[in-house]
């Protein structure tokens, strides 16, 4: 599992205006970012807590659909929320625009 | 203050049909304060469904934490990609504008 974090990490690297990236397991803690601990274990816990609710949200409006990914574009930057199987990635970047 | 609300719908029903043309399959706009439906494409109860779950129950939710990581932060926009469409949330101070597209 860890080589696909470090492939997937090394894919953002070519990336421009990225701000921050974690990769954080299902309960919340980062097993890998680019950011300062506190802060990623702060956003880790914060985005955790969206992921399940988003979730529902979507199984609660139509129980066929499913949540893929949420984008927050905020004054500063935009956050990019992506679960998978394992684990859930959060990217932080800067707008282009 | 509903009539403020309805007032802004009437400025900008050009830009509503714009955006109704493009690929989308609906919109819903609601009141921030009392979370009514002021204006859908879709039936009511789906309109209130969408309303109550996605406006004020998520984008408060996602409000909430991007307050708490930066105070001075706040929400632009949210979009929610799922499987067969995506969400675009857009919350205001009076109101909140959402697109299925």
């Amino acid at each position: 599992m860890s080589a696909e974090v470090e492939e997937m990490l090394k894919r953002f690297q070519g990336v421009k205006n990225i701000i921050g990236i974690i990769v954080s397991d299902y309960d919340g803690i980062p097993i890998k970012s680019t950011l300062e601990n506190q802060l990623a274990i702060h956003y880790a816990c914060h985005m955790h807590l969206l992921t399940e609710k988003a979730r529902q949200v979507i199984l609660d409006l139509d129980a066929t659909n499913e949540f893929i990914s949420m984008r927050m574009r905020t004054s500063y930057f935009e956050v990019i929320l992506m679960p998978s199987d394992n684990y859930f990635i959060v990217v932080i970047q800067n707008p282009s625009d | 203050m509903n009539r403020t609300l309805e007032d802004v719908i009437h400025k900008n029903i050009a830009n509503t049909e714009r955006i109704t043309a493009e690929n989308t399959l609906g919109y819903v706009v609601s009141d921030n304060i009392t979370g009514n439906v002021a204006a859908t494409s879709f039936d009511n109860t789906s309109a209130q469904g969408i309303v109550k779950h996605m406006n004020i129950l998520l984008a408060g939710l996602v409000q909430s934490a991007i307050r708490d990581i930066d105070p001075s932060n706040s929400v632009c926009y949210l979009r929610v990609l799922t499987r067969k469409f995506e969400y675009l949330v857009a919350p205001e101070e009076l109101f909140t504008i959402t697109v299925l597209q």
